[in-house]
C-alpha cells in the first residue's frame, strides 16, 4: 500500500516466498526433529491450552501493571533478568508452541489446523498496509479459528472506506434525558466486557448555569431522569480529523481512515497507552482485564476494526460501530436514542440531514482550540 | 553595492519562500480544518453505493414533500386500531356517551396546552372523524398529522424537516426516512415522562476495577 514507510521492519523473507506447509522445516506432516526437540525440552508449552498460552503470554507482558497506575507502574516494577527474559520470549514461545503442534504426530488435524491459524495471526503484518487480498485473509483466519474454539460462525468483515463518505455525528444537548438506552446498546452492539464497566460513551450530568463544567459533572448518576435543573450531554470518541491520538503511537497501530473513522488494529496495538494520554476528550479505553462476553450475547456481526472479540492490555474505543455504519446503518447509539439527541450521516453529500444542522443550527465542538477538528458536534434546539 | 543589496533582497524572499512552503503542515490533507474540507469536497460529491434502503423494507411508509425536503414518514392509518373512526363514530358524541355503548378511548385526557388554547375539537372534526380539522376548519389526513403540529410548533418543523428534530429510520444513507411527531409523542400528552435510566453509569474507577 505505502510505500514511503517511516519506520524500518524487519523482513524474514516473509513477502518472497510463502511457507507452503505447516511448520518451518518444510514437511507438512509427521514429526520434524529440530521442533520435536525443542518440545521436550520445555514441556510447558505443550501442555499448556491455547487459552492458557496466550493468557500466560499476555500476563508476562502486563500482567504486573494491572493495578497500578502512572507513576507507579513506571517505577514500581521488579525487573529481574528472568522477568526481562520471559517478556522479550513471551510471543517467541507461542510461535514455537504453534510449530511443535503442528508438526506433532499425535495432535489431531483440527489442532494442526488451529496452530497453524495462530502461527499466522502471530506473525502477519499491520492492517492498515494490508492488500485487500491479505485483509480478507487474515478476516478469513479469525473466523475459522472462532468455529474451531467454539463450533459456531461469525461474519467478520473488512471492508473499505467507501468513497466519497466523511462521518460526522451531531448530538442536541437540549435533547438529552440521561435514559442511558445509548450506552446499553453500544455495550451489547460492541461485545463490550460485562464486567470491568468499560463503555465507549460516557453520559455527563451538568448542572444548569454552569456551562460544560467537567469538574462539577455526575457521570455517575442513578435516580430519575431528567434531574431538575440539569442537562445531560455525552461523548464518546469523536473521530478528529487531526487526531493527536494518531500521532503519538509508536506502532501505527491506530490511524485514520478515509472516511475519517479513527481506527484500532487490535492484533498490533501493544498497549503502551500513549494515545489515551494524548487524547483531549477522553474518548480511548484501555482492556485492563480480559474481556469476557457471555457466548450467547455475542454480537457476531463483527468488522475487523471494530467489535471483534479484544484481548486484555490493549486499546479500543468508539470507531462509529463500523461493522454498521459501513453497510448504511446508523450506529447503535444512534438507534437505540428515545429522544432523537443524535444525528449521524455523510459530511460530504449536501442533502445530508447532518450537513443541514451544520448548516442551520448554532454548533460547536469540544476544545476547538486545539485543532484536533473533531467531527463531533454539539448543537441546542 | 545596489547589486548586492539586490542579491541579499533575492535570497532573502526565496528564503521566506523556501520556508513558507515548507512550514504549512500538510501532511495527508490540503485543508486546514474539517469545514473547509467538508466544503472543498462535498461540491464534487457524486453519491454513494452504500443505501439504507433494505432497512426500511418491512415498514410502511409514505414519501413527502414540505418545502425543499422530501423524505419518508411511516404510515399511520394502518397503526391506528379501528380507523376508519366512523365505524363508531357514526352519530353526534352526546349520543354515543348516553347509550350502553362500548367504551373504546372515554379516558383520553389532554395534557396539551391548557384549556383555553386547546380542546378535543382543536384537532377533530366532530363532523367527520376520519380527519383531522386544522385551525382554519380544513381537513388533514391522519397520515400527515404533522400537518396539524406544525401550526403550533412551528420551530420545531423547522427542524424536523431539516432533520435536527426527531429520529431517523434505517440508517444514515439515502434514502431519508424519519419518524413523525406522533411516533414518538402521543398527542394528547406530547411531553416525555421521566424514567429510571436504562443501567448505572459508570466511573473510571470502577472500569479500572
Amino acid at each position: 500500500m505505502s510505500t514511503n514507510k517511516k519506520w524500518y521492519s524487519l523482513n524474514f523473507g516473509r513477502n518472497n516466498e510463502k511457507p507452503s506447509g505447516a511448520c518451518g522445516c518444510g514437511k507438512t506432516s509427521g514429526g520434524c526433529g529440530s521442533h520435536g526437540a525443542k518440545g521436550h525440552q520445555e514441556p510447558d508449552v505443550n501442555q499448556m491450552t491455547d487459552q492458557e498460552f496466550a493468557e500466560a503470554a499476555i500476563n508476562a507482558s502486563i500482567g504486573e501493571e494491572t493495578k497500578k497506575d502512572g507513576f507507579d507502574q513506571v517505577f514500581d516494577v521488579k525487573m529481574d533478568r528472568r522477568t526481562a527474559f520471559k517478556k522479550l520470549t513471551a510471543s517467541l514461545l507461542i510461535g514455537a508452541g504453534a510449530v511443535s503442534t503442528s508438526c506433532s504426530v499425535i495432535s489431531g488435524d483440527d489442532s494442526k489446523e488451529k496452530a497453524q491459524i495462530d502461527w499466522e495471526e502471530q506473525f502477519k503484518g499491520n492492517y492498515k498496509l494490508m492488500s485487500d487480498d491479505e485483509k480478507s485473509a487474515t478476516v478469513d483466519r479469525l473466523m475459522r479459528s472462532y468455529e474451531l474454539r467454539t463450533g459456531k460462525n461469525l461474519s467478520m468483515s473488512s471492508k473499505n472506506a467507501e468513497e466519497d463518505v466523511l462521518f460526522g455525528y451531531a448530538f442536541n444537548i437540549s435533547k438529552c434525558q440521561g435514559y442511558m438506552d445509548c450506552v446499553n446498546a453500544c455495550v451489547e452492539e460492541n461485545n463490550q466486557d460485562r464486567n470491568s464497566e468499560m463503555q465507549y460513551i460516557r453520559i455527563h450530568e451538568m448542572k444548569d448555569g454552569q456551562g460544560f463544567n467537567f469538574n462539577e459533572a455526575d457521570d455517575n448518576y442513578y435516580h430519575e431522569v431528567p434531574a431538575e435543573g440539569h442537562f445531560y450531554m455525552g461523548t464518546q470518541c469523536f473521530h478528529c480529523d487531526n487526531p493527536p491520538c494518531v500521532e503519538v503511537c509508536p506502532v501505527q497501530a491506530t490511524w485514520r481512515e478515509a472516511d475519517g473513522l479513527v481506527v484500532v488494529d487490535y492484533d498490533w496495538c501493544v498497549g503502551c497507552r500513549y494515545c489515551m494520554a494524548a487524547c483531549p476528550y477522553d474518548g480511548r479505553r484501555f482492556n485492563w482485564s480480559k474481556p469476557e462476553v457471555p457466548e450467547e450475547e455475542v454480537n457476531h456481526n463483527q468488522h475487523y476494526l471494530g467489535n471483534r472479540m479484544r484481548k486484555k492490555g490493549v486499546m479500543e474505543k468508539c470507531t462509529f460501530c463500523v461493522q454498521r455504519s459501513r453497510t448504511g446503518k446508523n450506529p447503535a447509539c444512534v438507534e437505540a436514542c428515545p429522544t432523537g439527541a443524535r444525528v449521524f450521516g455523510n459530511l460530504l453529500d449536501p442533502k445530508s440531514t447532518i450537513r443541514w444542522v451544520l448548516e442551520n443550527k448554532k454548533v460547536f465542538r469540544l476544545k476547538e482550540d486545539l485543532g484536533t477538528e473533531p467531527k463531533f458536534w454539539y448543537f441546542m434546539d | 553595492m545596489l547589486c548586492n543589496r539586490y542579491i541579499m533582497n533575492r535570497i532573502l524572499l526565496s528564503f521566506v519562500l523556501l520556508v513558507s512552503f515548507f512550514s504549512c503542515k500538510h501532511g495527508e490533507g490540503e485543508y486546514h480544518g474539517v469545514i473547509e474540507k467538508i466544503n472543498a469536497e462535498g461540491e464534487h460529491y457524486k453519491g454513494t453505493s452504500i443505501s439504507s434502503e433494505k432497512y426500511l423494507e418491512d415498514m410502511e411508509m409514505l414519501q413527502i414533500t414540505e418545502g425543499e425536503h422530501t423524505f419518508l414518514i411511516p404510515e399511520r392509518k394502518g397503526e391506528i386500531r379501528s380507523y376508519a373512526c366512523t365505524e363508531c363514530h357514526s352519530k353526534p358524541l352526546e349520543d354515543m356517551h348516553s347509550e350502553g355503548m362500548k367504551k373504546a378511548h372515554w379516558d383520553i385526557k389532554i395534557v396539551h396546552a391548557n384549556e383555553n388554547t386547546m380542546n378535543c375539537v382543536t384537532c377533530h372534526n366532530p363532523s367527520n372523524m376520519n380527519e383531522l380539522k386544522s385551525l382554519t376548519g380544513r381537513d388533514i389526513d391522519f397520515n400527515k398529522s404533522y400537518q396539524l403540529c406544525s401550526q403550533c410548533h412551528t420551530k420545531q418543523f423547522e427542524d424536523w424537516k431539516g432533520g435536527a428534530h426527531g429520529k431517523r429510520l434505517g440508517g444514515w444513507a439515502p434514502p431519508r426516512a424519519a419518524m413523525t411527531c406522533v411516533n414518538c409523542h402521543n398527542p394528547h400528552k406530547p411531553h416525555f415522562e421521566s424514567r429510571w435510566p436504562a443501567r448505572f453509569n459508570t466511573t473510571v474507577d470502577e472500569e479500572r476495577k
